[in-house]
């Protein structure tokens, strides 16, 4: 139907999140259409992501090369409070509140075994090394307020209670959640001002 | 409150259709079977429950050579009108969205557009599987209590994730998976005893009431009590330590808010096997009934009615008392039969001229 590279790239895009078979194909006809110095500034930018990044070696964020996250490289940051969060994109939502002045630790994710993730699919070992360490007073769970943010919480203050470390879970969970599901107004109108008959 | 608009793409058999009944009055669907008449109750029922009170799941209720149906209605309320608009996806993610927000639980979809279906199929009710009747249980809930929604969601996701963590245990308790098991526990216990126990105070709310309209419908002085009947004796978390073993060797959660029936009885005889035919459906009439009432008496309003093929199944006798029971707001009703004279001044409509060129 398609030549090769072409539905190499339309079988890529439809791998990523909430991106179903017919996004893919548009996504892939629109990169097809745009000038050259384009598409290659998005490949670079792939590459780079891929070549440049890495996770913190303190609290698993994500990090550049250096290995050191902005957060834990600035020394002004009280160190002896740990908030421990989901996801990268929570610790943007925490920073801006601006409420909090201490360090974070990064899950990379929830208990969740219908997922298949379990305690050791989550940075468990590095936050427990870090608690070892010592000059941890308080560890904040700010896992999101849902089933599986819950399950984590619980399980965090059972693996942890050995340190002897003050753990507290906020009421109301973030103050914006970084798995919130942005809806797509347009898609469902369009399906029915707009109806045009497939292509093929 | 009412249904003023309603159109379905793709929908059951309907390439594209559109219909605007009265929002305060009675709309009857005539037709022939097999047109569809059912399917435009059915729409407007997932709107509510986001599910088919047929039982349908969602590859049925899109059309076939179709891979998305939307469903959009508009309900009239007396200062404002709200948009509920649904995509079932036989692919990607079904979503529902009110007012352009994504409702998060079916309790905002209560809330959007309240609706009691009485069909055919609500024999089933009484006569099927437990799940049904926990079914009827958690449906009022969401019409009758504001934070049944995530109650509901909440326990139902904690089953499936313990469910899948007891599959990928393969019989083999470690250490490691008795802490995760125990955390699991925990959430389960506490969120199974507050859905028992909202069930239960409900379940003895309903029942003087089903009996009271049993009588009434069946025209018979039938003794009937409707009981919940938990899995478990006492706390959860409890029984499910006692459980574990069981569990983890089976795989399967066997104890919890998703074993639990509602025991019904006509005179003492368990209604389920040794009810008949006409007591095991005036039974199920009762039921829905006294949740219909309950919902008009809680939220101020009747839900929205709508009755799926009911007077052919019931004599004139109990049509006409049915009819007199319900406290009726917007009622919509799709019969084959002539409809009985209660409903005189109803607005007609064959189902067959909705249908609209896509
Ligand atoms: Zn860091």
């Amino acid at each position: 139907m398609y030549p090769q590279p072409l539905r190499a790239l339309i079988d890529e895009l439809g791998r990523l999140p909430g991106i179903g078979p017919k996004s893919a194909q548009r996504m892939a006809f629109y990169l097809l259409r745009q000038p050259d110095e384009d598409a290659r500034r998005l490949a670079g930018a792939l590459v780079e992501m891929r070549e440049q990044t890495s996770l913190c070696d303190v609290c698993c964020n994500v990090a550049d090369r250096s290995g050191r996250c902005d957060t834990c490289s600035d020394t002004r940051r009280d160190t002896s409070v740990i908030c421990v969060v989901e996801d990268p994109r929570d610790v943007v939502a925490v920073e801006r509140s601006g409420a909090f002045r201490g360090t974070y630790h990064v899950l990379h994710g929830a208990l969740s075994p219908l997922e298949g993730v379990g305690p050791d699919q989550l940075r468990i070992a590095e936050l427990k090394s870090r608690l070892a360490d010592g000059g941890v007073a308080e560890v904040i769970v700010c896992t999101n307020p849902n089933v599986e943010g819950d399950a984590t919480a619980m399980y965090l203050s059972r693996e942890l209670s050995g340190f002897g470390i003050s753990m507290t879970r906020p009421a109301s969970g973030l103050p914006v959640g970084g798995d919130l599901e942005f809806a797509d107004d347009a898609t469902l109108g369009r399906a029915f001002d707009g109806r045009r008959p497939l292509e093929g | 409150m009412g249904l003023a608009s309603l159109d379905l793409v793709d929908f059951r058999s309907f390439p594209a259709a559109q219909f605007s009944p009265d929002p305060d009055g009675t709309t009857v669907l005539l037709a022939p079977n097999g047109t569809g008449k059912t399917s435009i109750l059915e729409a407007i029922g997932y709107l509510g429950t986001a599910r088919s009170f047929r039982g349908a799941t969602r590859d049925v209720m899109i059309r076939n050579g179709a891979d998305d149906a939307y469903v959009r209605a508009t309900v009239r309320r007396a200062d404002t009108d709200v948009l509920i608009e649904s995509q079932l996806s036989r692919h990607g993610r079904s979503r529902i969205q009110v007012n352009r927000q994504p409702a998060k639980t079916r309790r905002d979809l209560a809330d959007a557009v309240a609706v009691t279906t009485f069909a055919p199929e609500d024999v089933s009710v009484v006569r099927g599987g437990p799940a049904l009747r926990r079914d009827v249980l958690d449906d009022a809930l969401l019409l009758l209590e504001p934070t049944a929604g995530s109650l509901l969601e909440d326990a139902a996701r904690v089953l499936r994730q313990r469910g899948a963590l007891l599959r990928q245990l393969h019989g083999r308790l470690g250490a490691s998976e008795a802490t995760t098991l125990d955390v699991w526990d925990e959430r389960l216990g506490a969120l199974g005893d507050e859905l028992a126990a909202r069930r239960e105070a409900l379940a003895v709310a309903l029942s003087p009431r089903i009996a009271e309209l049993y009588r009434t419908l069946a025209g018979e002085d039938g003794g009937v009590t409707a009981t919940y009947a938990r899995s478990w004796a006492g706390a959860l978390l409890a029984a499910l330590a006692v459980a574990r073993s069981d569990d983890v060797r089976r795989g399967v959660s066997t104890i919890g808010p998703h074993r639990d029936d509602v025991v019904l009885t006509v005179d003492g005889r368990d209604a389920r096997t040794q009810a008949s035919q006409g007591e095991q459906r005036s039974l199920a009439l009762a039921i829905r009934i006294a949740v219909h009432v309950e919902a008009t008496a809680a939220r101020g309003e009747p839900p929205l009615l709508l009755l799926d093929d009911v007077f052919s199944e019931l004599d004139l006798g109990r049509s006409a008392r049915l009819l007199e029971l319900l406290p009726r707001g917007q009622t919509l009703l799709t019969t084959a039969v002539p409809p009985p004279a209660g409903l005189a001044g109803a607005d007609l409509v064959d189902v067959r001229e909705l249908h609209r060129d896509p």
